[in-house]
């Protein structure tokens, strides 16, 4: 930073901040020459002179040598008058030769010390604003790439898994703040196949999340082109070989699974090894090979294995293994393969261990790196593929309230005391907004405001779902503003100003559905958990 | 509805003259399809020879559809009048609502109050 001006008895002056930043470089010599702004380095000699001066140090009296001295007094600046701000030099003002040719007198000398000692704290006040400013702007940036990250993640990850006949399969993805570059993939392959991707790019951020883009799209296209999982590999390698920045790499298992015979043909670039629950206890399922993008001309070893019924194959990222508790100590494989080992026949895998490694890092905890697991069960029998299937709610809270206008918001509470922890604020004033808006309708539009009917409702729990149930008793509905609300018209007067409601709840919530029977008509709100499936 | 039940208004609008047609109205409470005539008691006293009145949501607890219905209305009755209106101090759940619905391409929003005023 840097100002001229023009001082009494014609002197150039020129008031000079010193970047307060440690580390920084000072700024190179030639441009400083050429613009006569100089930087004094942290540590240079005269730095401790204008320390301990206590006013102005004349150049051409003082005989200090150091890099900064020299380049001031080549540069024609004959007296320095130190800025201190807290026993900090934060800058100099710099007076050439006077024009007079006369000496700087005492009377100078004093007024330019009350000057200096006046201007300091006005320029370090300066200084810290702008760098708050600074570090403001930095994080609003770096809060908008995370955005972007997480949005190009979550969209290109599966909206939902198979239903594989016989066989379960579900996943878990939980993105860290910074978004990692997890990434899993479940393809339909010809004859009923099934390919079962997952994958971890080294970087964060959006330079991650468009590696993993263009990971999934390479691979998909290559498994059009092959059956082999090695060749699979080896084609995607290939291509990201060239693309890829320096220093990031991909590392990828992909399986293709037979579900007829449970077999399974593997290979894999470099990533965690695959995990089978089988009835004589857990074993991984070992290949080798060079991450994606690393060097051309990588091979990848195809293996198989046969998945029996009642053994459950996981897949997963670092993100778990790679956990700490708050002492420091790593969640690890042992730990994880005990995990893995010790589920029930009909036990819910990814749950078990999502729910260990909360404990684990502590729920407060942020998480380190993206959690992502994927589990395949072939289920042991017709019985057990019954049993499996059945998802068995847990009822979070369940009441009535009279149809009066307002005692939304009593539903929207006791919603809400009965979740608990288990949204995320976010999507718990989604849910809030929907669950009001539906509440409002039945109250409005089901029970035409009969304060006689109630309103029901039920707020269930399931495995990988939330499911909010709002009953009215009115019997058949008057006529709802079906129309899809557009404020263009509205403005315009050819809509009524109204007719939000059931635009919000659509929006608000994962899936919206309703049900009538009899009198009853039920609106069924629900929320998925957690990320992925 | 049956019966003359309301439920209660909890609502407060105070309105801010900034001086050179340029007002601020402040938000305090909650706003549903009930709070018409605060909202239009508040607004009628704001736009009032306005250039620009801005709503400052900064203390809004809560606002469902029938708010929303009665936002577009005071909208109309803006663009009637001939003064802009704004808004800042929407916390993000608010935002995506105004965004999902359009209303912020009909209402300038602003982050907050130092945000409208730096517009100005």
């Amino acid at each position: 930073m840097r100002e001229r001006l023009f001082g009494r008895n014609g002197a150039l002056m020129a008031i000079f901040t010193r970047s307060m930043k440690e580390n920084q470089p000072a700024a190179p010599s030639t441009e400083a020459l050429a613009d006569s702004s100089i930087e004094i380095p942290a540590g240079d000699a005269l730095e401790a002179v204008l320390l301990d001066a206590g006013g102005p140090v004349d150049l051409s009296e003082n005989r200090v040598d150091s890099p900064a001295a020299r380049s001031l007094r080549e540069s024609g600046v004959e007296l320095v008058v130190p800025l201190i701000s807290r026993g900090e030099l934060i800058g100099t003002l710099n007076l050439g030769h006077r024009r007079s040719d006369q000496p700087y007198s005492t009377d100078d000398r004093r007024l330019l010390t009350d000057l200096s000692s006046q201007v300091a704290p006005a320029i370090r006040v300066a200084q810290l604003v702008h760098e708050q400013q600074a570090a403001a702007s930095e994080r609003e940036r770096i809060e908008q790439e995370l955005q972007v990250a997480s949005l190009i993640q979550q969209t290109l990850l599966p909206k939902e898994l198979p239903d594989v006949p016989g066989w379960e399969i579900d996943a878990f993805y939980r993105p860290a703040r910074a978004v990692g570059g997890d990434f899993y993939d479940c393809l339909a392959l010809p004859d009923g196949r099934l390919g079962l991707v997952i994958g971890d790019v080294t970087d964060k951020g959006v330079p991650a999340a468009l590696v993993m883009a263009t990971c999934r799209s390479t691979l998909r296209a290559a498994v059009e082109r092959s059956d082999d999982p090695g060749v699979v590999l080896a084609d995607v390698n290939e291509v990201l070989v060239p693309e890829i920045p320096a220093r990031m790499f991909v590392t990828c298992l992909y399986m293709i699974l037979d579900p007829d015979s449970g077999k399974v043909t593997f290979a894999n670039a470099g990533h965690n090894l695959p995990y089978v629950r089988t009835s004589s206890g857990v074993i991984e399922l070992r290949a080798t090979g060079m991450p994606l993008g690393l060097m051309p001309g990588s091979d990848y070893e195809v293996h198989t294995a046969m998945i029996e019924p009642g053994d459950i194959v996981l897949l997963s990222s670092d993100g778990i293994v790679e956990a700490h508790n708050p002492s420091g100590e790593m969640y690890g494989f042992a730990r994880m393969i005990g995990r893995i080992g010790a589920i029930a026949p009909d036990g819910d895998l990814i749950d078990d261990l999502v729910t260990d490694l909360d404990s684990y890092a502590g729920f407060e905890a942020e998480q380190e790196d993206d959690v992502t697991l994927v589990s395949v069960r072939r289920l042991s029998s017709a019985r057990d593929a019954a049993r499996a299937f059945v998802d068995e709610p847990e009822v979070l809270a369940s009441f009535s309230v009279p149809s009066v206008l307002g005692n939304e918001r009593e539903v929207m509470d006791r919603m809400t005391a009965g979740l608990g922890k288990l949204l995320p604020q976010e999507q718990l004033l989604r849910l809030q907004t929907a669950v009001v808006e539906t509440a409002m309708n039945a109250i409005e539009h089901g029970n035409r405001g009969d304060p006689e009917l109630l309103v029901d409702v039920e707020v269930k729990r399931y495995r990988r779902r939330l499911e909010v149930a709002v009953t009215d008793h009115g019997g058949p509905r008057g006529e709802i503003d079906a129309e899809t609300p557009d404020i263009e018209a509205k403005l315009a007067g050819d809509q009524s100003p109204r007719g939000w409601g059931l635009f919000l709840i659509e929006q608000m919530v994962d899936e919206m559905e309703t049900t009538a029977h009899g009198d009853d008509f039920t609106v069924t709100l629900t929320m998925r958990l957690k990320g992925g499936a | 509805m049956k019966g003359n039940e309301m439920p209660d208004v909890n609502l407060a609008m105070r309105v801010r003259d900034l001086g050179d047609g340029v007002r601020i109205i402040d938000i305090e409470g909650e706003i549903t399809a009930f709070c018409e005539e605060v909202i239009v008691d508040a607004h009628q006293r704001a736009g009032d020879g306005a250039r620009v009145v801005a709503l400052n949501f900064l203390d809004l607890d809560y606002m469902n559809s029938g708010g929303i219905g009665l936002l577009v209305t005071t909208l109309i009755r803006a663009q009637r009048q001939g003064h802009q209106l704004v808004a800042f101090g929407l916390n993000d759940h608010y935002r995506e609502i105004f965004s999902l619905t359009r209303l912020d391409e009909a209402i300038s929003i602003y982050a907050d109050e130092e945000d409208f005023l730096a517009s100005l």
